[in-house]
């Protein structure tokens, strides 16, 4: 039906069929009276003349279902485009509104969009490192076992230790010993290098996992002797054997070893992490020695039991195999570490600070949507009053606001999906190689619907109230109040005013924790490794030839030849090659002995003695260096002379030091010439004579001092690991690392290799701090302008309260700067009392940080300084714009209401 | 375009109230009063048949109603054409012209 406008209100719809039938019967009535009088008038008796007029007017039951029966429908479908037409109107009102005052609309959606999206998206990072279970069945069980040394510092086991707790204990119900290095896997010519893990018996059954494809490991395959068989994980099988089925039973190279592949492990189970494939230990058999410290070992505590349980129990056990077999074992006492909490390691405690924070995030910017809201409901008051006078009914206004904070809540939650988004790929770009688990992270889909539901929830409840309160409330009053009281100013300005200073505070501790983090990772990239970095390219290396009598020589010759193509590629200036490139983690430490001369004939037998002689030892890392090494490396010589072509295969042999060495064990400063005999590392018991000094160098970790270190010649003492790296020295890395890749298979194809680049590894070292350094950094900021936007909205409010006092004061001739200064007043001392508080709590809190800090105090003055001066100052220019706005204040205009 | 028996009639009955309320706005007795008027007391309608068209006409947009007071000061309900009516008595008129001149045509014919 067509109504025309003016007729929407003037007339009312039926309301239902009853009614239909009512009118009906009316219009009948009325008919029939009329013709009963029209008949009278022509001369009928009264009974005659209804009669006819009832026979003239046919059958009215009839009429009645016809009329019922079109006009239902109709009346339905009216009612809803009366409804619709309504929601319409509120929803063009609502944008006209968003339209007269965009900037309460863009505060109020980029408040909400950046509560919803922040929270979301840290959360689901956090939340994914610390809170996800482990991808394994009862993970509170699993449980990562270590020795204790008499310094009390954590060990790995030796076999025979680890067989007398498996032997002894009350409270695991299954233990595994692994390891993990990378091995060699050639099929088809080609060979790759994978990370492999060998494992004892047990290990499946502790983690409870089972392959997706074929088979998992059988007593005959954990024998000593037995052929070598391997579980692939779903990711290796992917990438080497395209997800073929066919996979199981093709046996692959690993060097000269034929290895069957009988299985496939389910994706998201590749424990420990970055293992692409698994075998069994017990074919290489067991070590006896005690000090042989090899092995990491996870177990499953038994039912019921706890991590602290099992502590106790492997303590005692091993304190009485320490009682029991004396000297012979290091091991004196050992402990039980949750497997989830010995992989999230230090960062826990921040982890869960971050995590507690970004909830409290959310509630910040859901109370600044409130501020907000009731500042502007607080302005409209006299809007909705007239609207109550001119009939609009409570629940057509409480439409009409749900309708405007629907929309609100509704661009803020798209927005803030959007930042959720784009935050988590932010975060997962940064790939943090040493936070463990982050690539399993994605968006938390159950932590955003949580956010949207909770801030709508608050936009909607808000509404409610500002309609209840707004047609409730004695319209009298409101008309004439509105604006001219600071009525419900004090003690809702306090409240508000509170809200803004706990933002503050917290931005302060998170901005001071962002500060340290920064300045600390600042002073890290700062710090000279003592080595070359640019332009540097490693080439990862397994020689694993069969160990046959000529394998040295082989791998002597196959190195010779790598070094001479890596020269000849356009651009390489040095070439070494090395046994451990920076942080490898791969160098050996150890106790060398201070001979007398080089002449010295040295028995075995005569060793011990020698070491119990504590002025005759000393300690250091033990590194296999090529005559290119140094000059490669950009280390450089401070006295005497590094490696050289004389210095051959047989001869005498030498070593060089660092300066670290040099000062620790020869003060006076006459190292060089003296002898020393390092054979633990390698077996090699020749005495070495020390020909050189060279600059320390920072490999384990930048930010601790540069460690003790014994430098000797690759072609004197080869070494016998099959793993080695060329490095090269170069003008750009990425070319070179092309050219490397297509010349080094032209010496030996089917030697894996993988290339890195120095300045990678490096960044790789200090990814933890980085990681935390972003997300501490974008918290706090999302925290600043959260607060910034807290402030701003405040100080609106305040202004537009005391629009009339602030009208007065300019009618009686205050000027500009005195009225903005009125209102900055307001903002300097929220955001001191803020600063303040804020301050103080970051003192407290940012202990938390010591761990990851380098060469910053945690109360470090800089930091606390720069970020109390950000946020002053942010807070004054969020208060100087509303500041501004007062002072253009036309006095009349606001005393007139208008 | 072809129209049944059924439609005929009540298309009768539609284009006689739409233009009766051509003149302006009439409760119900009111149009039946003037149809039987004009049509000489050779029209007569079953009154449910006139609301039936009444209720038809509205419920299609051509008419709409309003309760107003009568002369005699009854509660009555009152039908005005809308534009759309008013298009539609012109087109119905039409079709209705032609149409009783082809029947006027055929009786006539010898």
């Amino acid at each position: 039906m067509q109504v025309p406008s003016g007729f929407r209100r003037a007339f009312r719809l039926p309301a239902s069929s009853g009614q239909i039938a009512r009118d009906l019967e009316e219009e009948v009535e009325f008919h029939v009276a009329m013709r009963v009088k029209a008949l009278e008038r022509a001369g009928l008796t009264h009974d005659d003349a209804i009669t006819e007029a009832q026979r003239k007017f046919g059958d009215v039951q009839d009429l009645r279902d016809y009329c019922v029966a079109i006009e239902v429908p109709h009346m339905q479908r009216a009612h809803l485009r009366e409804r619709m037409s309504s929601m319409g109107q509120d929803l063009r009102f609502a944008l006209r509104q968003f339209r007269r005052s965009p900037s309460f609309a863009f505060i109020a959606s980029l408040t909400l969009a950046l509560g919803v999206g922040a929270t979301t998206a840290i959360f689901s990072v956090v939340n994914g490192v610390i809170l996800k279970p482990l991808p394994f069945n009862r993970p509170e069980q699993l449980v990562q076992l270590w020795g204790i040394d008499a310094n009390g510092h954590h060990l790995h086991f030796a076999d025979p230790t680890f067989d007398h707790l498996i032997a002894e204990n009350h409270t695991l119900s299954a233990a595994a010993e692994y390891n993990t290095g990378d091995i060699s896997l050639a099929m088809n010519g080609s060979a790759s290098r994978v990370t492999a893990s060998g494992v004892s018996k047990e290990f499946f059954r502790v983690l409870d996992v089972r392959p997706e494809l074929g088979r998992a490991f059988a007593p005959e395959d954990q024998q000593k002797g037995s052929p070598m068989v391997l579980l692939i994980s779903h990711g290796l099988w992917m990438r080497l054997f395209g997800g073929s089925p066919g996979v199981i039973g093709t046996t692959v190279r690993s060097g000269q070893t034929p290895v069957t592949v009988i299985g496939v492990m389910p994706a998201g189970t590749e424990y420990p992490a970055g293992t692409d494939a698994w075998y069994p230990r017990e074919p290489f058999g067991e070590d006896q020695s005690y000090t042989a410290h090899n092995w990491n070992v996870i177990a499953r505590v038994k039912d019921g039991l706890t991590a602290q349980a099992a502590t106790r129990d492997v303590s005692m056990v091993l304190r009485r195999l320490h009682a029991a077999v004396g000297e012979a074992t290091w091991t004196f006492d050992g402990t039980a570490i949750p497997l989830r909490d010995q992989i999230i390691g230090g960062v826990k405690v921040l982890l869960l600070l971050i995590l507690g924070a970004s909830a409290v995030l959310l509630l910040i910017a859901c109370a600044n949507v409130a501020n907000l809201l009731i500042a502007r409901m607080a302005v409209r008051e006299s809007e909705i009053a007239v609207r109550v006078a001119i009939g609009a009914g409570r629940g057509r206004i409480a439409q009409q606001l749900l309708i405007e904070t629907s929309l609100l809540a509704a661009v803020g939650c798209a927005g803030g999906i959007l930042i959720a988004a784009a935050g988590v790929r932010m975060l997962l770009a940064l790939r943090p190689a040493l936070i463990p688990r982050v690539g399993e992270l994605s968006l938390d889909w159950r932590v955003l619907v949580f956010a949207i539901v909770v801030s709508a929830a608050t936009a909607v409840a808000l509404a409610l109230v500002a309609a209840w309160r707004g047609t409730g409330g004695d319209l009298r009053a409101a008309l004439s109040q509105s604006q001219r009281t600071q009525g419900g100013g004090g003690a809702s300005y306090r409240v508000r005013g509170s809200l803004v200073v706990v933002q503050l505070a917290m931005t302060v501790v998170l901005l001071v924790g962002a500060g340290l983090l920064a300045r600390s990772f600042v002073g890290l990239m700062r710090i000279d490794p003592g080595f070359r970095t640019h332009g540097m390219v490693v080439a990862a290396t397994i020689f694993d030839d069969s160990r046959d009598a000529d394998y040295l020589g082989r791998r002597s010759v196959y190195y010779r030849q790598l070094a001479e193509r890596a020269l000849a590629i356009p651009g390489v200036t040095s070439v070494g090659i090395s046994d451990a490139p920076p942080f490898s983690n791969g160098s050996s430490n150890g106790t060398f002995l201070v001979l007398d001369n080089a002449g010295l004939k040295i028995v075995p037998s005569e060793l011990r003695a020698l070491f119990d002689d504590k002025t005759r030892t000393g300690y250091a890392t033990y590194r296999t260096a090529s005559v290119g090494y140094f000059k490669a490396m950009g280390i450089p010589l401070v006295t005497g002379r590094v490696f050289d072509a004389d210095d051959r295969t047989g001869g005498p042999q030498v070593a060089v030091i660092n300066a670290a060495l040099a000062h620790k064990q020869w003060p006076n400063g006459d190292a060089i010439g003296k002898v020393i005999e390092f054979g633990n590392i390698d077996g090699d018991l020749t005495p070495i004579t020390i020909v050189g000094i060279v600059g320390d160098t920072r490999e384990e970790d930048l930010a601790a001092d540069p460690a003790p270190a014994v430098y000797v010649d690759f072609d004197q003492r080869p070494g016998n690991s099959d793993q080695m790296y060329v490095i090269m020295a170069a003008a750009k890395e990425r070319p070179t690392i092309a050219a490397a890749r297509r010349a080094f298979p032209q010496v030996r194809a089917d030697i894996p290799m993988r290339f890195l680049t120095v300045e990678d590894i490096i960044g790789r070292s200090v990814d933890s701090q980085r990681f935390m350094l972003l997300l501490v950094g974008v918290f706090g900021t999302v925290a600043l302008l959260l607060a910034t936007l807290g402030v701003y909205s405040v100080i609106s409010y305040l202004v537009a309260q005391r629009g009339r006092e602030i009208s007065i004061r300019v009618a009686l001739g205050a000027s500009t700067s005195e009225i903005v200064g009125l209102v900055l007043k307001q903002g300097v001392m929220l955001s001191l009392v803020g600063a303040a508080l804020g301050g103080v709590a970051a003192l407290a809190a940012t202990r938390v940080l010591k761990r990851l800090l380098y060469q910053v105090s945690t109360s470090d003055p800089i930091a606390f300084a720069s970020v109390l001066v950000v946020l002053c100052g942010v807070a004054l220019v969020a208060s100087y714009i509303p500041a501004r706005r007062a002072a253009a204040f036309e006095p009349m205009d606001v005393l007139r209401g208008g | 375009m072809p129209r049944d028996a059924s439609d005929l009639l009540h298309g009768t009955l539609d284009v006689l109230v739409l233009k009766t309320l051509s003149w302006g706005a009439m409760h119900g007795y009111a149009i039946a009063e003037w149809i039987e008027r004009r049509g000489e007391g050779e029209l007569v309608i079953v009154d449910a048949a006139l609301y039936k068209a009444l209720h038809r006409l509205e419920e299609s947009g051509a008419i709409i109603s309003q309760w107003g007071l009568s002369d005699n000061n009854r509660r009555a309900k009152y039908y005005s054409l809308t534009t759309r009516g008013r298009a539609r008595l012109r087109s119905e008129s039409e079709t209705w012209k032609r149409y009783a001149l082809a029947v006027g045509r055929i009786i006539e014919s010898t």
